[in-house]
């Protein structure tokens, strides 16, 4: 039911494309990162982490370091004794007054290791014969979840297809790595962070510290990605924080390129051995699958499997696997990209088997249509602007080298949020302050924070000042889950209209009416349906006096929803000499409820499908299965798009106001790997079932499909 | 504090320092979730105390683990 808080039915600038404020501070060097912060006397932090994937810690000798020159602080992070489970574990830290002393010293001190018994990989875990390196067991078998009955389900199938497809470790590649700045005065303590919870980072410092929140205060006012990886100070934050008391100087301790890959989160693997069953007539009727995967050391693993699409019957088991590696952390929609590419390849192959169009087959299994549940729509509005209808059958039959193919895929994300808090200040010089203890980790979230309190104000968005990444800030979620949008807007929006209505009680006795009769648009407050009786902003602002409005505000039910759909269309070409795959077009089409920024928005869409590019042709995680090591912590060995990998991506969002704010960080990001990977199906006709889609899997895929066939 | 508290973990049970990212996001019900698939766990666990996914006696940080049995849990 619309209230004063309402969303406008005719905004002018929600919807709109609108550049970012802090753009100009961007690209001419005036944003501050955290790497960027440099304090008066600052110190540089460095740890020292395990070389050895499974050890225990014999003895640590810090003498050598503490004795280097400019070194103003050391410590061991862990006892003698423990162990490391893990190459990169952190185990000792060391504070000098340059960054290469700090490495100086950081190479002096002395670790010995007992080495213990480690797995590079789940085959290793997963052995009868495997040595216990994991408390409570290497594995740790999940729930099974069951609907109906399987075997009725298998006996109504025309055709059953079965086979393991899997989806591998890629790490979350922040390109400003995670660290922090920390000094102290006295026992306070100030920590600029990289983070994506800045007032949850403070918690955290406090209580790891043993210190009380109300002494910490962190500041996160830019970020270059996080992805999931950035909730907390992690030990590098809380180590930067020791190292500096001890020191009595700030220090800046920031990872490297090889600490980021080792120990700052990954995406888990996943394997799944289905088999799923389909009548003559294209109708699911049973899914059978035991699923695993590898989290690293101790973690979980788990996603959603099938995917979407509606199995009446289905039994599914997942089965964590723990190996030594560092652990995963959420990253962006966590277990989706896996489930999306399991069951996605899966439906292509089912496809097939009776001959079926992927999209039309795709549109008979899905969940009744809803708000929330878009598929069938988009399906075909995506098939229509994609050129569906020129995609040939499973093989590419022109002659040469180059085969081409499209592929197709669905997926969705919740996105809600709630809680946030927010304050708004308008002063009689005009000047407006809207404060939230958000951030924006890149998304844009500044930018549309300013753009919802000048559409309640009617003013432009240069007339608002936005004060966010600060835990002193009115109180707001971390961002994650793709909640940041859908947790602040309201507040913004809440709070702002509070304030507009404290200024017409200023402004209404002048133009003599009452505050209920005015509307603010244009720069202008005037008696609604006359626009010629009334003040300029300015003017009207002169009327507050000295004491400013200033109004707190929260988040409200009703401006805000859950549940996007979506659906991505890709097309590839493979070179079946090289094995060597481009995508060369993708279509996304989303839903985020109310468009806020169509540009950021539109932003978040073209980031999530570049990052499920480098999921599926680039990105790999490659530990030697001997060592146990890392073969590729870096940006040279660990493979990326570069700008030529991008294809032609088209964006379609489907704007619904109507559901209110609904985050879109995480959606677009989660079918682009299994669309890629049925259009390279399409091309070669030979099915690779697992990612990354590396050269040498395709040419071994094209070799197997002329000695009998993948399919 | 709302912001600790989790479906994941019941108070009273499970270890007063145990953390993961849902603990800090302010998300709101998103009803129909399984209806779409069923129910999986992916979430990374961390200990307050430690910083990372082990809790101070060197074992992994988890709800199924973090349940009183160990001596560094906090009740």
């Amino acid at each position: 039911m619309a209230n004063k808080y309402s969303w406008p039915e005719k905004p002018a600038l929600l919807g709109t494309s609108v550049k970012r404020l802090d753009g100009p501070d961007k690209v001419t060097g005036r944003a501050k990162y955290t790497y960027d912060i440099n304090r008066p006397g600052m110190l540089y932090g460095k740890m020292v982490r395990s070389p050895l994937p499974h050890a225990r810690v014999v003895s640590i000798d810090l003498s050598a370091a503490e004795k280097a020159p400019g070194v103003k602080a050391v410590l061991a992070h862990v006892a003698v004794g423990a162990q490391v489970m893990y190459q990169g574990d952190p185990v000792a830290a060391v504070a000098a007054d340059t960054e290469e002393r700090a490495l100086d010293a950081a190479r002096m001190i002395r670790v010995r290791y007992e080495a213990l018994p480690h797995f590079a990989n789940v085959e290793q875990a997963m052995a009868t014969d495997a040595p216990a390196v994991f408390p409570g067991g290497n594995t740790r078998q999940g729930a099974t979840e069951e609907t109906g009955d399987l075997v009725a389900g298998f006996a109504k199938a025309a055709h059953i297809v079965e086979a393991t497809y899997a989806t591998h470790v890629i790490t979350h590649v922040c390109l400003e790595t995670h660290g922090c700045v920390c000094e102290w005065d006295g026992d306070k303590l100030t920590a600029w962070i990289s983070t994506q919870a800045v007032i949850q980072s403070a918690q955290q410092f406090a209580q790891a510290l043993g210190i009380p929140q109300a002494n910490v205060h962190t500041i996160m006012q830019y970020m270059g990605g996080g992805f999931g990886s950035k909730f907390g100070p992690d030990s590098q934050g809380i180590i930067c924080a020791k190292l500096a008391k001890l020191a009595k100087a700030p220090v800046k301790l920031m990872l490297d390129r090889k600490e980021e890959h080792l120990d700052t989160g990954n995406r888990p693997s996943a394997t799944a051995h289905i088999r799923a069953g389909i009548t003559a007539d294209g109708m699911l009727t049973a899914f059978d699958g035991q699923s695993w995967g590898t989290g690293g050391a101790g973690a979980t693993s788990g996603f959603p499997l099938p995917y979407i699409y509606n199995f009446p019957t289905r039994k599914r088991t997942h089965k964590d696997v723990y190996i030594n590696a560092g652990q995963q952390r959420a990253m962006r929609a966590p277990g989706h990209p896996q489930g999306c590419f399991l069951t996605e390849i899966l439906m292509d192959e089912l496809a097939d088997t009776i001959k079926m169009d992927p999209v039309a087959f795709r549109v008979k299994n899905l969940p009744p249509a809803a708000p929330n549940a878009m598929w069938a729509e988009y399906f075909a509005r995506g098939a229509k602007a994609f050129g569906w209808d020129k995609r040939h059958a499973t093989g590419d039959p022109t002659p040469g080298p180059i085969k081409t193919g499209m592929g197709v895929s669905a997926h969705r994300w919740g996105g809600a949020g709630q809680g946030s808090q927010a304050h708004v200040d308008i002063m009689s010089d005009g000047g407006i302050v809207v404060k939230c203890g958000t951030q924006d980790i890149g998304t844009g979230t500044r930018t549309i924070v300013g753009m919802v309190a000048a559409e309640t104000f009617g003013l432009p968005l240069s007339a608002i000042k936005v004060e966010i990444g600060d835990s002193l800030l009115p109180f707001s979620g971390g961002s994650g889950g793709s909640t940041t949008a859908a947790s602040a807007m309201p507040a913004i929006r809440v709070t702002s209209v509070d304030a507009l209505e404290a200024l017409f009680a200023k402004v209404a006795p002048a133009l003599g009416t009452a505050p209920e009769n005015l509307v603010a648009e244009g720069g202008r407050i005037f008696i609604k349906g006359t626009p010629a009786k009334g003040l300029s902003w300015k003017d009207a602002c002169k009327l507050i006096g000295t004491e400013p409005i200033s109004v707190n505000g929260k988040w409200a039910q009703g401006l805000s929803g859950s549940g996007t759909s979506g659906v991505q269309f890709a097309e590839a070409s493979v070179d079946i000499e090289t094995g060597i795959v481009r995508v060369t077009r993708i279509l996304a089409i989303q839903d985020c409820g109310l468009i806020v920024d169509k540009l950021t928005a539109e932003s978040q869409a073209y980031g999530g499908v570049i990052a499920a590019i480098n999921f599926a042709l680039f990105e790999d995680r490659i530990l030697d299965r001997v060592t146990g090591q890392m073969v590729n912590p870096n940006m040279e060995m660990y493979l990326l798009a570069g700008m030529s990998d991008v294809p032609k991506i088209d964006i379609m969002l489907n704007n619904m106001p109507e559901r209110g704010v609904i985050g879109i960080g995480e959606p677009p990001t989660v079918s682009t790997a299994s669309a890629i990977a049925n259009a390279v199906r399409n091309a070669t006709g030979a099915t690779i079932r697992s990612l990354p889609l590396h050269p040498h899997k395709v040419l071994a895929a094209l070799e197997q499909e002329k000695a009998g066939g993948t399919n | 504090m709302k912001h600790l508290t989790s479906p994941k973990l019941t108070p009273g049970v499970h270890c007063l320092n145990i953390r993961h990212k849902g603990m800090f996001v302010t998300s709101g019900p998103d009803p129909d979730e399984f209806a779409f698939y069923d129910k999986y766990d992916s979430t990374a666990y961390w200990c307050v105390e430690t910083s990372r996914g082990f809790g101070p006696d060197g074992a992994p940080v988890r709800p199924d683990c973090c349940s009183g049995e160990r001596d560094c849990c906090k009740h």
